[in-house]
C-alpha cells in the first residue's frame, strides 16, 4: 500500500498587504500554510528583502559591514540607490538611528529631509524605522508621516506606548504601520486589536515582533513567530494573520562576535565570512519561522538568504 | 423628547429649509445651474450632504435634489393636539436643518467671496474662518483619532460678559478640546468677546471662530463628518457609520448660551443625530433618557461656572492627567525607598498614631474632581519628628463606578504614594503607615500633596471605571476617628460582600490568559470561589481589569450549564478553554486535584500533590525550598506541571486559595489537607482555623504535619495517624 503523507488542515490565511506607491505595489503576505510547507498551501508571495540605510554615517560598524558601502555613508540616498540597483534590494529599509536622544539626538526636521530624498531616489517601498525611543520616535515619525503624505511608507516600530499618535498620522497620511512588541505574542495581537479599534484598516497592519540575532536569544523570537503563525493559520486568531516584519541586521551586526577584529579573535576565522554567515544563518531561522520582511544589511549575505530562498520556493 | 424642543426643532427646521430654498431660487436666477459651487479646498464636497447622504454638490444644479431630501426628511409641523413621541421626526428636522444649512453656506462662498478668511487664523481684520480645508483636516483630524483633542465643543451666541468668555474658553482648553464658535446673541458673538478680551483665536488656539450666524454650526458639524470618512474609512452615503462613529469616537457637545430659538433647537436636535448632547445656560426643557447619546440628551439652565464640567460628565469625556503636580520625582523607581528614623520628618500612623485609608463611591454632584481638601495640621505646621493621626479618603464618583471597585482603587494608594521620592507606605485600611522624609518635606511636600498623587494616578491608571474624585485628608484625632469608625463599616460591608459570594450565583467568571506569553495554552478561569492561581488576580480584580481594558487578557466567561457540581465544570468554560488553549484543553474541572484538574502557567503560589499512603493532599508553597513529602521540591513540582498541562494528582493554586470554600472539595476539601510547610501554616493559620470550623474539625491546623514532622510519607504517617487527621478515614482518594 502506497504511504499517504498525512496533511496538515489550515483554516486561516495571511492578510495580503500591497506596499509601496499605488502604481507599482509590492505584497506580502497570504501564505495559506506554514512557512515554505508548499505541499500543504500557498506562498503567493515568497518573502521580502529589505536593505538597511542609515540616516548618518554609522558608527563603530564593523569593517566587514562597512565596506560595500563605502561609498555611500554619507549620502542614504546614494545607498539607498545602491542597495536597489547593485544589489536587488527589493524593499529599503531607513533607520532613524540618529535620531536616538542617546546617539546624536538629531531632530525630526533632519529625519523628514533625509526621508525625503530617500523616497525620492528609488521606487520600491520604503521602511521608515525610529530609533526604539519612544518618546522620540512618536515625535519623529508624526512629523516624517506628516511630511511624506504621499509616499506610502511603512513606519514603525509603533508600539503600546505611541499607537494613538502614529496609528492617527498613518491613518490620515495612508502610511502602513509595523506594528512592535518586545518578543509577546499576547501583546503583539492586543496591539492589533488597538489599531482596529483606532481605525486602521487591516491591509495596513503588520507585525514587528522584535527579533534578536543567532546566539543572542534567537530561539525565544523564534518560538513566538512560530506561535503566532500556528495561531494565526491553524486556530482561527484573526488578529494575528498579519504579515511579519524582521528588523534582524542591527541586532546581528551589534553582537560582539560580528564586531571583533582578526587580531582581537583569532580563532574566530575571518571577520567578513563570520559576520556574513551570522546574518544569513539568523534571517534563514527567521525566514522558517515566518518572516515576510527581512530588513538585512550585508550584499553577501542578502545573496545566500536569497539563494536559499529560490531553492525552497523551488520545491 | 419634549414635545416643547420637539415642536420648536420642526419649526426652526421649516424656517431654515425655507430659507436656503430662497437662496437656492436667487442664486439660480443670478448665477445659473452650471455656478460651481463648494467649500474651498476639499474633496468633500458638502460634507455633511456627502457624508450622510452620498450626493456630492458640485454644482447649484445638483442642490436641487438636496432641498427635495430636505422637504421629505421635513416632518409637519408639531399640532397642538397630537401627543405622540417626537424623537424620530426632530432629529429628521435637524437633519433637513444641516443640509440646507450647508446649501445656504455654499452660496455665501459665492455671493460675497471675501466673508471668510479662508486661512488657519484670522487675517486682515476679519474674524470669520469658515469651513476648515482638508489641511487642517487632516492636521487637526490627527489629534481627534490620537486623543490628544478628544473632541469639541460647539458654541452658539455668547455668554453675557468677555469674562465668563474667556474662562468658559480657558476652561475648554484646559480640557484640550477645540472650540467651534457660531451664532450671535443679542449682536454679541463669542469669538469677538474673546478678541476684545485680547486672547488670540485661530486653529492654533484651538478658539475657532467659525462664523457670526448660527448656520455656522454646520463647519462643526461638517469638520466632524468629513472626520469620521478620512479617519474611519466610513464611505459617503453611510449614514449610520458616519454618526456612530461620532458617537462613539468624537466627543463633541452644542453649548448654546443665551435664548434658544427655533433655529437653534433645530441645530441642537441636528446635532444629537451624532451623538452630541446640548448644554444650555438657560432654563430651557431638558430630555433627559439616554437614547441616541451616550448619556443626556439636552441639559439645562447650568451656571456658567459649571457650564464645562457639566458638559465633559454629559458627554462621557475622560479627564487625563499628564503629570502628577507634586514637588519631588515621582515614580516606580522610589517604591522600594525607606525612610528611616534619622531622616524622618513626619510618620503617621504604625501604631504610634492612627491611619487609615479609605476609597467610597459618591452620587456625581457630590464629587467635584480634583478638589483636595485637608483638615488639620499639614507639614509646615509641625516640626522635624512630628506624629499625626491620617485619614485619607478618597470619594469616587462616576457613570461606571460599582462599590467593587473600590478595594481596587483603595489598595493602589500604597503603591501611588510610595511612588513619592521621601514618601514611605507600608500596609492598608486601618494599618495604614506613612513616614515622610526631611528631605522631601524641605522640598516643600506637604500631607495635601497626597490628594494630588491620587487623583493624577487614580485617572492615568483607572479612568476606564470613573470619571471624577475628589480626596479629603484629616490629621485631626477625633475627624480621624469618625473616620476610621466609618471606613471600618465599609471594609466589614465588603469582605462579607465577597466571601458571600460563591460560583453558584455568578454567572460570569473571567479568564486570565496574561502568562499565554510563555504558556501558550495555559488558560486561567477565575471564579469567585477559585481565586487566580498566582495570588494576583482575584474574581474582582479581573473584572476591573476588563472594564479598564476590555482587549486585555481577562475576559468575561459565562459559565454556562454546569455539568459537574461536584467537580466543578461548565460548559460555557470548557468552550472558552477550548478556544483560548487553542484546542489544546477541551475541559477541566475546577475543584478537584484528581480528575482533570485547571491548569498551571507555572506562576502558582502552591502546588498539591496527592500523598498515596496518608489518602490526603500536601501543598507547598514558592517560598518554601526544602523536600516534600512528595520526592518532590517546589522547584521540580513547578517544572513538572507548569506550562498549560493538566496533570491529574497535582494542582497549582494561590495561598488564598487554600481557605475558600471550593479549595478541592470535590475531593473532601481542606480535610484532605495532611501536610504544608510550617511557615505557610502560620500565614494562614487563622483563616484555616475558620474553615476548618465550618467543617467541624475545629483543630484540623494541629493534625496538619509540616516539615518538622517529616519530609517523607513515611515520617508523617505515623503523625497523622496519632493525631487522627480525618484524612485516614476519608474514602480512598484514588478509586
Amino acid at each position: 500500500m502506497a504511504l499517504e503523507i498525512p496533511k496538515m488542515s489550515y483554516n486561516g490565511v495571511i492578510k495580503e498587504i500591497p506596499l509601496g506607491k499605488e502604481a507599482n505595489p509590492v505584497i506580502v503576505g497570504g501564505e495559506t500554510s506554514y512557512p515554505f510547507y508548499l505541499f500543504e498551501g500557498e506562498m503567493p508571495h515568497p518573502p521580502k528583502i529589505a536593505m538597511e540605510v542609515y540616516d548618518a554615517p554609522p558608527e563603530e560598524w564593523a569593517q566587514a559591514a562597512l565596506e560595500p558601502f563605502a561609498d555611500v555613508i554619507n549620502d542614504p540616498a546614494a545607498w539607498a540607490q545602491k542597495c536597489v540597483s547593485s544589489y536587488g534590494a527589493e524593499m529599503v529599509a531607513l533607520q532613524l538611528a540618529s535620531t536616538d536622544p542617546n546617539a546624536q539626538d538629531n531632530s525630526g526636521e533632519h529625519a523628514v529631509e533625509v526621508t525625503k530624498k530617500v523616497a525620492a531616489a528609488i521606487d520600491v517601498p520604503l521602511i521608515v524605522l525610529g530609533s526604539n525611543n519612544l518618546e522620540k520616535d512618536t515625535e519623529v515619525l508624526k512629523m516624517v508621516a506628516e511630511a511624506c503624505a504621499e509616499e506610502r511608507l511603512i513606519l514603525g516600530p509603533v508600539t503600546e506606548g505611541n499607537y494613538k499618535a502614529l496609528g492617527a498620522a498613518s491613518l490620515a497620511y495612508h502610511h502602513t504601520i509595523a506594528a512592535g512588541t518586545p518578543i509577546d505574542i499576547n501583546q503583539a495581537k492586543q496591539l492589533n486589536i488597538l489599531l482596529g479599534n483606532l481605525g486602521v484598516p487591516d491591509e495596513r497592519i503588520m507585525v514587528d515582533p522584535t527579533v534578536a540575532s543567532l546566539g543572542y536569544g534567537l530561539e525565544y523570537c523564534y518560538s513566538v513567530m512560530e506561535r503566532d503563525r500556528m495561531a494565526a493559520l491553524t486556530q482561527e486568531d484573526e488578529r494575528l494573520q498579519f504579515p511579519i516584519v524582521c528588523n534582524l541586521a542591527k541586532e546581528v551586526w551589534k553582537t560582539k562576535e560580528a564586531k571583533l577584529t582578526e587580531q582581537e579573535a583569532p580563532l574566530l576565522g575571518d571577520p567578513l565570512k563570520r559576520g556574513v554567515l551570522l546574518e544569513a544563518m539568523t534571517a534563514l531561522l527567521l525566514l522558517l519561522a515566518g518572516g515576510d520582511i527581512l530588513i538585512m544589511r550585508h550584499p553577501d549575505a542578502v545573496q545566500l538568504v536569497r539563494g536559499f530562498m529560490d531553492d525552497l520556493m523551488a520545491n | 423628547m419634549s414635545k416643547i424642543i420637539c415642536s420648536a426643532a420642526i419649526r426652526g427646521a421649516h424656517k431654515i429649509v425655507e430659507r436656503a430654498e430662497s437662496k437656492y431660487q436667487e442664486a439660480m436666477e443670478k448665477w445659473g445651474p452650471d455656478q460651481e459651487l463648494g467649500f474651498p479646498n476639499t474633496a468633500y464636497y458638502l460634507p455633511i450632504i456627502y457624508g450622510i447622504s452620498g450626493i456630492a454638490v458640485k454644482k447649484l444644479s445638483d442642490v436641487k435634489q438636496v432641498l427635495e431630501r430636505c422637504r421629505s426628511l421635513l416632518p409637519a409641523q408639531v399640532d397642538e393636539h397630537v401627543w405622540l413621541p417626537y424623537l424620530a421626526p426632530a432629529l429628521e428636522a435637524g437633519m433637513a436643518t444641516f443640509f440646507a444649512e450647508e446649501i445656504i453656506e455654499a452660496i455665501r462662498y459665492i455671493e460675497s467671496p471675501d466673508f471668510y478668511t479662508k486661512t488657519e487664523d484670522p487675517s486682515n481684520g476679519n474674524l470669520w474662518l469658515g469651513a476648515a480645508d482638508d489641511v487642517i483636516l487632516r492636521k487637526r483630524g490627527v489629534e481627534f483619532v490620537d486623543g490628544t483633542a478628544p473632541g469639541f465643543a460647539a458654541v452658539l451666541g455668547a455668554p453675557p460678559t468677555k469674562e465668563i468668555a474667556v474662562q468658559i474658553a480657558q476652561e475648554l482648553q484646559e480640557k484640550n478640546l477645540y472650540v467651534f464658535m457660531g451664532a450671535e446673541h443679542e449682536g454679541r458673538t463669542m469669538s469677538e468677546q474673546l478678541v476684545e478680551a485680547g486672547v488670540q483665536v485661530g486653529w492654533g488656539t484651538r478658539l475657532v471662530s467659525f462664523g457670526p450666524e448660527y448656520t455656522a454650526t454646520i463647519f462643526a458639524m461638517g469638520f466632524a463628518t468629513r472626520a469620521a470618512m478620512s479617519f474611519g474609512g466610513v464611505k459617503p452615503g453611510d449614514f449610520k457609520s458616519n454618526l456612530l462613529y461620532n458617537k462613539d469616537r468624537i466627543f463633541a457637545f452644542a453649548m448654546p448660551m443665551g435664548t434658544v430659538t427655533d433655529e437653534w433647537y433645530a441645530n441642537a436636535a441636528g446635532a444629537i443625530n451624532w451623538g452630541f448632547p446640548t448644554i444650555a445656560d438657560t432654563p430651557i426643557p431638558e430630555v433627559l433618557p439616554t437614547g441616541i447619546c451616550t448619556y443626556e440628551h439636552v441639559v439645562s439652565n447650568v451656571p456658567h461656572d459649571e457650564l464645562v464640567t457639566r458638559a465633559i460628565e454629559v458627554r462621557g469625556l475622560k479627564v487625563t492627567v499628564a503629570k502628577v503636580p507634586i514637588p519631588v520625582s515621582y515614580g516606580p523607581a522610589f517604591e522600594g525607598e525607606r525612610v528611616r528614623k534619622d531622616d524622618l520628618y513626619l510618620e503617621c500612623g504604625g501604631g504610634k498614631t492612627r491611619a487609615v485609608e479609605w476609597a467610597t463611591t459618591k452620587d456625581m454632584d457630590e464629587v467635584e474632581d480634583g478638589k483636595i481638601e485637608l483638615f488639620g495640621p499639614d507639614v509646615d505646621d509641625v516640626e522635624p519628628g512630628a506624629r499625626l493621626p491620617l485619614a485619607i479618603v478618597a470619594e469616587v464618583a462616576g457613570r461606571k463606578m460599582q462599590e467593587d471597585f473600590e478595594p481596587i482603587l483603595e489598595r493602589q494608594i500604597h503603591h501611588f504614594v510610595n511612588y513619592a521620592q521621601g514618601l514611605m507606605h507600608i500596609g492598608q485600611r486601618d494599618i495604614a503607615w506613612i513616614r515622610m522624609s526631611k528631605a522631601a518635606a524641605g522640598k516643600g511636600l506637604q500631607l495635601k500633596h497626597i490628594g494630588d498623587i491620587l487623583h493624577a494616578k487614580f485617572h492615568q491608571d483607572f479612568g476606564a471605571i470613573f470619571d471624577k474624585v475628589q480626596v479629603k485628608l484629616y490629621t485631626e484625632e477625633d475627624k480621624v476617628n469618625e473616620i476610621l469608625q466609618k471606613a471600618r463599616q465599609a471594609y466589614g460591608h465588603r469582605d462579607t460582600r465577597i466571601e458571600g459570594m460563591t460560583d453558584e450565583t455568578t454567572e460570569t467568571f473571567y479568564s486570565c490568559t496574561l502568562c499565554q506569553s510563555f504558556a501558550p495554552n495555559h488558560v486561567c478561569i477565575i471564579s469567585p470561589e477559585r481565586t487566580g492561581l498566582c495570588g494576583a488576580y482575584n474574581w474582582m480584580d479581573c473584572k476591573a481589569s476588563n472594564e479598564i481594558n476590555p482587549t486585555g487578557p481577562n475576559q468575561p466567561v459565562e459559565k454556562g450549564e454546569c455539568l459537574d457540581p461536584k467537580l466543578g465544570q461548565w460548559k460555557g468554560c470548557n468552550a472558552f478553554l477550548y478556544k483560548a488553549s487553542r484546542q489544546a484543553l477541551d475541559h477541566y474541572n475546577f475543584y478537584t486535584i484528581v480528575h482533570d484538574p485547571m491548569t498551571t502557567c507555572g506562576c502558582c503560589e502552591c502546588i498539591a500533590a496527592i500523598l498515596p499512603i496518608c489518602n490526603g493532599v500536601m501543598t507547598v508553597d514558592r517560598d518554601y525550598p526544602g523536600m516534600t513529602p512528595c520526592g518532590m521540591k517546589f522547584t521540580t513540582l513547578a517544572g513538572t506541571i507548569g506550562g498549560g498541562a493538566s496533570v491529574p494528582g497535582f494542582v497549582g493554586h494561590g495561598k488564598y486559595n487554600i481557605t475558600q470554600r471550593k479549595w478541592i472539595l470535590g475531593d473532601g476539601g481542606i480535610k484532605r489537607l495532611v501536610w504544608m510547610p510550617k511557615r505557610l501554616k502560620e500565614e494562614i493559620g487563622d483563616r484555616l482555623t475558620k474553615r476548618a470550623e465550618e467543617m467541624g474539625i475545629p483543630d484540623l491546623l494541629d493534625k496538619i504535619a509540616d516539615e518538622t514532622v517529616g519530609v517523607t510519607e513515611e515520617e508523617i504517617l505515623p503523625f497523622l495517624e496519632e493525631k487522627g487527621h480525618p484524612a485516614l478515614s476519608m474514602d480512598p482518594l484514588l478509586e
